[in-house]
């Protein structure tokens, strides 16, 4: 290869990793602009975040959030405690306001980036690719409108990602022991902050499994023992309404097209990563060893595909996006590997011996013979036909030695295909960052980018039924409630709903917790938590109803009338719509009951 | 004298792990599981559609992958899975 051509070739590739990293870092800008616009908000942004930040005020106090729905202030915690425990430590900090928590999970979206980083560079050679692979998790359109949430969801990412990192080097000759039970408490941890974890647990144990089987019971059953003991003493002392409210409360119905229309979405936004992610996955299957990270790909979907769940969103599929992340990278990395066939000494008498020995060792009848039994292979009674096979199939056919075949094919092309793949792999990055734009569309310095990408008038919030304010903001998803920044408007709505609770004669009924905590009020309902179990048939709402209608409580806020229709029905009867507010684009109605507005309209 | 390199550690136990064989044999097994549930629960009556639901049809095309990578799997041999 002419030797211009090829410095030329290299000088456009890293032209184009330059402009990658930029694109990524330029997401990670917006992503940290995000999160800091948030700090300042004293309001709930997502409809959940007081909640959050009320459980946490809870255990700082020494009560328990798990208690009887049906009984004064009808509210109870529908997650496990992790998340709010880590909270703790940052209220003398912030003061029981909601950054306290939106720092704990931007910090643990951070760390999740950072793992990924790591993880990637350990296995593949440079920086490009572990860069980008990390920075792309905050790039994610999912990953940006979640990330700095006062939300558990990617507290508990992050605890599965540092599980999956850990496993990984369970095996390791020196530190096998020290990586497995880091995992395994990784693993516990990620379970007792949400509990949708159970995937990333099955997808760690399943690998451990492939590679050792014994260690995969001990560990399983130990782990199973040590969550069975918290999940009981949980239970035991709070009289049981932790199995209402963490279990009960969860079961709710399923919509399968709104999975389908989340999984569709997810895939739009991702199809790069997702599909290396996939191919991938099918290369280790099989061809190669299944890789932890794989597995946990795989596994990750199952997350996904509960988001047809009701209350379910697209931040369920954030788990297979740091998945992807991870094993997207890693195969591109494979694939600049065998591109320049960089595989040393002791990789390939590796790769010579994972194959001989393992049939070898099998055929030898040993491990067959406690395996027989188990799974019944017709091998384990002819262990030595096994192993003539093992060797004859040396000489047959195999899609492992026609990769070996088309790798040595690329070896005679190699100056071309390296300086190649250094164009190839920045393009495709670059192509994913384009297909997750999302940014804020007006400013001295979006406003310009904007109209450059051709966004500047595409605003995701518009004024109809639904929504009353239109935000400059534009994300690739579409139609999303999350993601625009405030702005003033916002502000001085927030300070008239709140004027409303602040002068009220009596406890606030509201669907959102930081008016209350705002005005040094109880938080009174948990309004999902009370709807699920309503349907589910475990709510008694005598006593919720008959407070209403006794219109003991001084002002009602809704923004979704999310509880269950015999509240609904009583507060209809009881209070009076006097006011819509418009704040965050969402209309609160402001309900005061109607013995105030009859005293009002008496001479 | 020259010293003698170590030997190239073997990070896997081949006489507890899995091959690509097992492998196979558990996926196949896993999904001829998932797919009598998803007939049986047309037999206890659940299910918010009559006959063979939409949902009942994505699962059983899910069936067919795992039973296909199943078999392949299989063909594999004695690989390390």
């Amino acid at each position: 290869m002419n030797s211009n051509l090829s410095r030329i070739l290299k000088g456009i590739g890293a032209f184009l990793a330059a402009v990658a990293i930029l694109a990524y870092l330029g997401y990670l800008f917006v992503f940290v602009l995000y999160a800091v616009d948030l700090f300042q908000w004293p309001f709930d942004y997502d409809q959940g975040e007081g909640f959050e930040l009320y459980d946490a005020i809870l255990y700082s106090r020494g009560e328990w959030p798990y208690k009887d729905n049906a009984v004064y202030p009808f509210y109870a915690s529908n997650y496990p405690p992790l998340f709010h425990l880590l909270i703790i430590p940052l209220l003398p900090v912030f003061g029981p306001y909601v950054v306290a928590g939106r720092v704990v999970s931007f910090v643990a979206t951070l760390v999740i980036g950072g793992t990924i980083f790591f993880v990637v560079r350990r296995k593949v050679k440079g920086w490009f690719i572990p860069l980008v692979s990390g920075l792309a998790f905050f790039a994610s359109s999912h990953v940006y409108q979640t990330g700095p949430l006062c939300r558990m969801h990617m507290t508990m990412v992050m605890f599965e990602t540092l599980a999956v990192a850990f496993i990984a080097g369970f095996d390791h000759p020196k530190h096998g022991t020290r990586n497995l039970i880091l995992g395994l408490v990784m693993l516990f941890c990620a379970g007792y902050t949400k509990q949708m974890a159970v995937f990333t647990v099955i997808a760690a144990l399943s690998y451990i499994f492939l590679r050792d089987v014994k260690k995969a019971i001990v560990s399983g059953v130990a782990l199973t023992v040590v969550v069975g003991a918290v999940f009981w003493l949980l239970n035991a002392a709070t009289d049981g309404q932790w199995w209402v409210n963490t279990i009960q409360a969860n079961v709710n119905e399923f919509k399968y097209l709104q999975t389908i229309f989340f999984l569709n979405q997810w895939f739009r936004l991702h199809p790069l990563l997702i599909l290396l992610a996939a191919v991938y996955l099918v290369y280790e299957l099989f061809w190669d060893r299944l890789s932890v990270y794989s597995l946990w790909f795989f596994f990750a979907m199952g997350t996904g595909l509960l988001s047809g769940k009701w209350g379910a969103g697209f931040n369920y599929f954030t788990t297979a996006i740091a998945a992807a992340c991870i094993t997207s990278g890693l195969a591109l990395g494979r694939l600049q590997k065998a591109a320049s066939r960089r595989r040393t000494l002791d990789e390939q008498a590796q790769s010579f011996l994972d194959t001989t020995v393992a049939s070898a060792s099998l055929a030898s009848g040993a491990a067959l013979g406690r395996l027989k039994g188990l799974l019944g292979r017709r091998a384990a009674a002819q262990p030595l036909r096994d192993a003539a096979s093992s060797a004859a199939s040396a000489t047959r056919f195999s899609p492992k030695r026609a990769w070996h075949l088309s790798q040595s094919r690329l070896h005679k092309l190699q100056p071309w295909t390296a300086p190649l793949l250094a164009i190839i792999i920045p393009l495709l990055y670059l192509l994913q960052a384009s297909l997750m734009l999302h940014m804020p569309t007006s400013g001295p310095v979006f406003g310009p980018l904007a109209r450059a990408f051709g966004v500047a008038d595409k605003l995701v919030l518009v004024e109809g039924e639904a929504h009353c304010r239109t935000y400059q903001y534009h994300d690739s998803m579409g139609y999303t409630q999350l993601g625009h920044l405030l702005v003033e408007e916002d502000y001085a709505a927030g300070g008239e709903i709140l004027a409303y609770v602040l002068t009220s004669d009596g406890p606030v009924f509201s669907e959102e917790a930081m008016f209350s905590l705002l005005a040094g009020e109880p938080v009174v309902t948990n309004p999902t938590q009370l709807r699920n179990l309503y349907l589910n048939g475990s709510l008694d709402t005598t006593d919720i109803v008959g407070r209403i209608n006794r219109q003991e409580f001084g002002v009602v806020i809704f923004r979704a009338r999310f509880y269950p229709d015999p509240v609904l029905v009583a507060i209809g009867q009881n209070y009076t719509t006097v006011e819509t507010v418009c704040m965050n684009s969402f209309k609160y109605d402001i309900l005061l009951p109607n013995r105030l507005l009859v005293d009002s309209q008496a001479p | 004298m020259r010293p003698v390199a170590p030997p190239i550690p073997l990070c896997y136990n081949a006489a507890r792990m899995i091959t690509k064989r097992q492998l196979g044999i558990i996926v196949i097994l896993l999904t001829l599981i998932g797919m009598a549930g998803i007939v049986g629960v047309d037999v206890v009556g659940a299910g918010e559609w009559g006959g063979f639901g939409p949902l009942q049809q994505i699962g059983a095309g899910v069936g067919v992958a795992g039973i296909l990578a199943g078999v392949i799997l299989i063909l594999r041999g004695n690989r390390p899975a």
